[in-house]
């Protein structure tokens, strides 16, 4: 247990800041090959005990609005920014941010993160699925957004390696079949699929073989529900690794415990018993060469004149609720940035480094979600399984990107609690109780009446996520400006944050499928988008409010050459060769997956890149006579 | 009189006066046949699955949100009985033999006698309580063994002195058998249950295919109680590279002393770790002899009781065909353990029907009877279609 004090001006061999999911996964396989790192978190740790674990349970039970950060403390020295911090305007139109993000754009960044060890990794829904082939090239395919200088086969391997750490369960054999996914000949998942939620099956025998029109392609879409690839804890497959099976990993802080999901479909915020894979269950099989420092809020990257990174300077306090810390610095040969995208490009920019290109901070992405939902003809059992079990795929591909945003459709599980508030918003309803103090209550229905309502209700409720494709825009980013700082003084990540047509006219397709699908089930569609939600904007004559994912990218964009992006192909910085930037800040494009399980590859990727110019840094010089060419050296007798 | 344990120095119980029930025990002799293996074996099963109820229904009692440390001890604990019983089964498919769980003879009433030991202990369903932690701990005593039976044709008199002696004796019979029948582990493989249908327990379920595996089984279970021979911890770290756990009977110990123990300590030394408080207080308290007839007919406990027994032969009845050539139904079995999780609170939440027994705080209990009718009316149930497989079934 070492204190963020007790590690000033030690030295070591790799400074990774960041607790998260690739923060957790690059230390892991440096200590593993032996060099000594330390991981600067600016959050606490006390998720990382079993203990911190029911509290936070607690504090989910008891919250009334379930939001993704919902289970977690509040912390002034590192303060997260929430979901709830975007509100309407005061006016009825737009939007205003209170909170730890500033923003001033036309539409509100509707995503949160979370500082704290395990970082963002604590709440995601778990879904794995991979980048398509064709998704890191839309720029030469599709004519929108930006390529990668690395495609799907360099990360080939790196997807097998962090479905291995993640611990993956799907089914490789649909995946190669309906999504057209190659993988290594042989190849398995280290665990069965999640099995796909009663009300995946009902869709498939009522969806499956039937096709939806796009309005922009005049193409017909055939329908096929997938199950999707989860980091969750399922049947092992005996098949894994050459036959040698894969044992599910426990809780972290419990033995043996979480080794299947039960299905409490509260994935996000948090998994009850920890069969969601979290960066914590890495982090207990961390070896002693890494030390783990919570509670040190990094607050510049140091670089010495000759543009060489030689650590980083950070704040360390000891109450969370006490504003108030102490400055040091440590040092590394190479530092690790990766505190989440925006975090990230916030620390970049404050230090003044890594930004020759003018590109930190910029292409700011996320999976921008709409929502549909509606009441189905029958009961279709709600709330058991994962948030969602699976998706129709095939909107995610084909020459339909040209014409506008692809997405996927992912089927929600959890009824319409995204959507709208469920189950608590139909028993307010059932109760009478109005959506403002100001209105008087209706009326009520109570006992068996109540339950038999709420039953009826609740059971039959559908939603569809419909999660599209954002491009790179230079005009979405991350500013910092010296008027706007949290409580330790560093500034606070200012957001500029819009959708492009491409991503509306995406909206607007997607809109119409919804129609045709809700048609195709019978079902009651009960999709509103009011006019004085934070996120309302009209498009074609329609009007939409959309949800972030959480799946902020882009701010430290990947490219070939360093006049037009941040990072090479490693994530390294063109512009300080011992810094490294992991994250999904990296990504250049983001196609319609879910981002963890990619930028999980990339940070493996890196740690490989890492791991040799360690050994560069540490080989010494042996000198040797210069041979002269030509001439045979004598051998010993 | 009181009955005390010479080793551990554990004291018996005086409050349960009424006969005990009795588990069938093989007589006291080496199995020499393969038939009596499967004998010793079956005998085993039961052994296993006696010591689940008592313990759920400690973990159950207990108030919700209260000895959470307790809570988690238990659970693990009942894990591994339930990882023991499905590597006894395994070992009795494996021998060819045909394990038999749906059945009355199969679950023992309650209060029972404590199975293979001399002295006249009750294992009845206390609620979580130093009574109930004591149950545990004469079930999972470490034993000085005594000499194992002799050899000769008819069994030898002296009569079991420990469970350690049974499974020492299974052991040998399995070593000596194995060496005259080459072809004693040649049961179906399909039967095998592994790690692909059993999880959460500490250990793992592992196919038994042969001696060798067959002696890993009886070490697990062995040493998961009792602890590695002079030591508290179990073989877990040893035997499967798993994080290295304290042994049952020292768990209890932890719970009945409210002290952890500390990485120094030893069996002799006990508990001198970190404090553990327990609230003996926050359990619902329950008559540990309380039968469904004790209900008044008509009454809601008396049918929420017997809708618990109902639930409790249907999971036996699943279990049966999971250790029969199904292993898969060990995925439908497991959310019948939740509803009878639940059910039993529903039970512990309320007072009991006897204004006397209610009036001195006495709680309803979940009594897990079984007898010829439950399992038929859960049969019934199970080929109506109750449950999610009927329902998924009907999409397809």
């Amino acid at each position: 247990m070492t204190r963020a004090r007790e590690v000033d001006g030690h030295r070591y061999d790799v400074i990774v800041v960041g607790a998260g999911m690739a923060g957790t996964l690059v230390a892991k396989r440096l200590g593993d090959q032996g060099w000594r790192v330390l991981v600067l978190e600016a959050g606490t740790k006390t998720l990382n005990t079993w203990p911190g674990h029911l509290d936070a349970m607690n504090t989910f039970y008891s919250s009334l609005i379930k939001v993704p950060n919902a289970p977690y403390r509040a912390n002034t020295a590192a303060p997260s920014p929430s979901v709830l911090d975007t509100l309407p305007a005061k006016d009825g139109h737009g939007y205003r941010s209170v909170g730890y993000l500033v923003q001033d754009g036309p539409l509100p960044y509707g995503t949160d993160y979370l500082r704290a060890d395990g970082g963002t990794g604590m709440h995601w829904l778990g879904l794995t699925p991979r980048m398509l082939p064709q998704d890191f090239k839309v720029r030469t395919e599709f004519g929108y957004g930006r390529d990668w200088p690395i495609g799907y086969d360099d990360l080939q391997h790196y997807y097998c390696e962090a479905e291995r750490e993640i611990g993956v369960a799907g089914d490789t054999a649909e995946q190669a079949e309906a999504i057209g996914l190659p993988f290594p000949e042989g190849y398995v998942f280290p665990m069965h699929e999640i099995p796909s939620s009663y009300l995946d099956r009902v869709l498939a025998r009522e969806l499956d073989g039937k096709s939806v029109l796009d309005r922009y392609t005049q193409q017909q879409v055939e329908l096929q529900v997938v199950n999707t690839p989860h980091g969750r804890n399922s049947t092992p497959n005996q098949a894994y690794d050459g036959g040698r099976g894969f044992r599910p990993e426990s809780a972290a802080g419990l033995p043996n415990y979480g080794e299947r999901c039960v299905g409490n479909s509260s994935c996000t915020p948090i998994c009850p018993v920890q069969a969601k894979y979290n960066p914590l269950k890495t982090q207990e099989r961390w070896n002693r060469k890494v030390t783990l420092v919570d509670r040190a809020v990094v607050s510049r990257v140091l670089v010495a004149d000759n543009g060489r990174i030689t650590g980083v300077e950070y704040q360390a306090y000891d109450d969370p609720g006490t504003p108030v810390a102490t400055t040091h610095t440590v040092e590394a040969d190479i530092v690790v940035v990766a505190a989440h995208a925006i975090e990230t490009a916030r620390l970049l920019l404050a230090s003044e480094v890594a930004n020759s290109s003018d590109q930190v901070g910029r292409n700011l992405m996320d999976h921008p979600v709409m929502l549909t939902w509606g009441l189905m003809p029958g009961q279709i059992g709600p709330f058991r399984g994962p948030g969602s079990t699976s998706g129709f795929e095939k909107f995610r591909m084909g020459d339909s990107r040209k014409k506008h945003a692809p997405w996927r459709l992912v089927i929600a599980n959890w009824g319409w609690t995204w959507a709208a508030g469920s189950p608590g918003s139909d028993v307010a309803d059932l109760l009478g109780i109005p959506d403002s103090p100001f209105k008087p209550r209706g009326k009520a229905v109570y006992g068996n009446q109540l339950r038999e309502r709420l039953g009826d209700r609740i059971g039959r409720q559908v939603a569809f996520q419909f999660e599209l494709e954002q491009d790179a825009q230079p005009g979405n980013r991350v500013t910092i400006d010296p008027r706007y700082r949290d409580a330790l003084g560093n500034c606070r990540p200012i957001l500029n944050y819009d959708l492009s047509d491409h991503v509306k006219k995406g909206m607007r397709a997607a809109l119409d499928v919804s129609h045709q699908i809700f048609q195709l089930l019978g079902a009651d569609e009960r999709t509103a988008y009011p006019s004085d939600a934070p996120s309302y904007f009209q498009y074609d004559g329609a009007g939409y409010t959309f949800q972030g994912a959480g799946h902020g990218c882009g701010t430290h964009v990947m490219g070939d050459h360093r006049h037009n992006s941040v990072v090479d192909q490693w994530q390294r910085s063109w512009d300080h060769a011992n810094l490294y930037l992991v994250g999904c800040g990296s990504m250049p494009s983001i196609g319609t997956s879910n981002p963890s399980l990619t930028m999980a590859a990339l940070a493996l990727r890196s740690v490989e890149k890492i791991h040799h110019d360690l050994m560069d840094l540490h080989r010494p010089l042996v000198l040797r006579p210069t041979p002269v060419p030509g001439y045979a050296q004598p051998r010993e007798a | 009189m009181t009955t005390r344990d010479l080793l551990t120095g554990l004291t018996g119980f005086t409050d349960i006066e009424a006969p005990l029930a009795e588990l069938e025990q093989p007589p006291f002799e080496i199995p020499r046949t393969v038939p009596k293996l499967r004998h010793f074996l079956q005998a085993a099963l039961a052994l296993e699955f006696l010591t689940i109820p008592p313990y759920l229904t400690a973990m159950y009692t207990i108030r919700p949100e209260a000895n959470r440390e307790a809570w988690y001890a238990l659970r693990a604990v009942v894990m591994e009985e339930m990882l023991h019983m499905t590597l006894v089964a395994n070992m009795l498919n494996a021998v060819g033999g045909k394990p038999v769980v749906a059945d009355p003879e199969f679950v023992t009433d309650y209060p029972a006698k404590l199975p293979y030991a001399r002295e006249r202990v009750p294992i009845a369903l206390r609620n979580f309580g130093r009574e109930a932690v004591k149950t545990g701990l004469w079930i999972e005593r470490p034993e000085r063994m005594e000499d194992l039976p002799g050899t000769g044709e008819e069994p030898d008199p002296r009569g079991w002195t420990s469970i350690g002696q049974f499974y020492a004796t299974i052991r040998e019979g399995l070593v000596r058998l194995a060496e005259r029948h080459p072809d004693l582990f040649s049961g179906d493989l399909a039967h095998q249950i592994g790690p692909e249908d059993f999880y959460n327990s500490g250990g793992m379920a592992f196919p038994v295919t042969d001696l060798a595996s067959a002696l890993k089984a009886i070490e697990v279970i062995a040493e998961q109680g009792e602890g590695v021979p002079g030591s508290i911890y179990n073989p877990d770290e040893r035997l499967f590279g798993q994080a290295r756990e304290v042994a049952h009977y020292f768990r209890f110990m932890e719970i009945y002393e409210e002290r952890r123990y500390g990485p120094l300590d030893t069996p002799a030394s006990g508990p001198t770790g970190p404090a553990m408080p327990v609230d003996w207080a926050a359990a619902y308290r329950i008559d540990p002899e309380a039968k469904v007839s004790d209900y008044p007919k008509g009454s809601q406990v008396r049918a929420a009781a017997e809708q618990f027994n109902l639930v409790y032969a249907r999971l036996l009845l699943l279990l049966d065909r999971s250790f029969n050539g199904e292993p898969k139904q060990l995925q439908a079995a497991v959310p019948v353990m939740l509803e009878l999780r639940d059910l039993a609170w529903q039970l512990y939440a309320n007072p009991h029907p006897d204004p006397a027994k209610a009036a001195r705080g006495v709680h309803a209990s979940a009594t897990f009877e079984i007898t010829r009718a439950e399992l038929t009316a859960a049969a019934a149930e199970l080929d109506a279609g109750v449950g999610a497989a009927a329902l998924l079934a009907a999409l397809s």
